[in-house]
């Protein structure tokens, strides 16, 4: 990643533009062409420096306001880790150290859906089909703060 | 709620990776059989709602070197969970914080470069919100099996069949 990279990351993290043509947008505020910075993010994007480009939803002000954190403890020798992560419903889904003797859920997957009932369904089906029987879903109830959470730091450039 | 099915479609459209070509609202425009004028101007009023935070990229933690997280869970008692939160929020490594119904109240991850910078900051955090052992939960990640969210845009008054 060069020092233009880096300018450009931090433009697309201000939004891309809601004008027809974006990238020449940028190219303006960077002082490149168009071409230029397509290629340049195609390329960030083969290098899997951007995963992806796409809208942040508030998923609450559509009517999805059931947003769970399920914590997973599977029986001894357990191997269905990608099997869980693969289903439709799970956003994120991450293993974790356990903390021995107080916490010992080691899984951690993530739900969203409009109601309650609509989590607790889809998790005990989750459930059932991968043989997890110990789990705690863990809703919430207030969003105190969420970022974007790989960022380029727009005021000091740093990495963070 | 002003949100009618044109911005359900549109929510749902801009979720998927967006076209890298000059002209990609027209695309997606295109698809779902607006104008690309129509598109700009359902998306600015999405944004004025507070709807659609952005169209913003999906930064890889690693290549970035940030080779480091933790998802860590606090029992805070109420009197000291304003004060808290302010703490946790204070710190640009802290993305996602939230109050969940537990005995664990706050949930929130860090990422950082090395595993040393998170602890300090956890440190920093139990001295100054002045916590127990005992009320605090470090979980680092281990492995990351999937990132993928996507929230289904369909009405409300859908069936919810699949």
């Amino acid at each position: 990643m060069d020092q233009t990279d880096r300018r450009l990351i931090i433009e697309l993290e201000r939004g891309i533009p809601l004008t027809d043509e974006p990238f020449a947008e940028i190219g303006l505020r960077l002082g490149i062409t168009e071409d230029e910075v397509i290629l340049r993010i195609r390329r960030l994007r083969e290098e899997g420096i951007i995963r992806k480009i796409r809208a942040r939803i508030n998923q609450r002000q559509i009517g999805i306001m059931a947003n769970a954190l399920v914590a997973w403890k599977p029986p001894e020798g357990w191997s269905g880790h990608e099997e869980l992560a693969s289903k439709p419903g799970v956003s994120h889904c991450y293993l974790r150290e356990p903390v021995p003797g107080r916490w010992e859920y080691m899984i951690y997957t993530v739900h969203h859906k409009r109601s309650r009932n609509e989590v607790y369904e889809e998790v005990r089906s989750i459930a059932d089909e991968i043989g997890v029987t110990d789990y705690i879903v863990l809703f919430s109830t207030e969003e105190l703060k969420r970022l974007p959470a790989v960022r380029i730091d727009d005021s000091t450039e740093d990495l963070r | 709620m002003q949100v009618d099915r044109i911005d359900l479609l549109i929510l749902d459209a801009l979720q998927e990776d967006l076209p890298l070509v000059p002209r990609p609202f027209e695309m997606i425009a295109d698809r779902i059989g607006i104008t690309s004028a129509d598109l700009l101007r359902h998306i600015e009023h999405l944004q004025e709602m507070g709807i659609l935070r952005g169209i913003t990229p999906v930064l890889e933690s690693r290549s970035l070197g940030l080779h480091a997280g933790t998802l860590v869970a606090l029992h805070v008692p109420d009197e000291k969970a304003d004060w808290t939160i302010e703490i946790i929020n204070s710190y640009p490594e802290i993305s996602h914080n939230y109050r969940r119904e537990h005995h664990y109240s706050l949930w929130f991850t860090i990422s950082a470069p090395t595993h040393e910078r998170i602890s300090r900051i956890l440190g920093e955090i139990q001295e100054k919100a002045g916590l127990p052992d005992e009320d605090i939960l470090n979980l680092p990640t281990i492995r990351s099996y999937k990132i993928d969210v996507r929230f289904d845009c369909r009405m409300e008054d859908a069936d919810g069949s699949d």
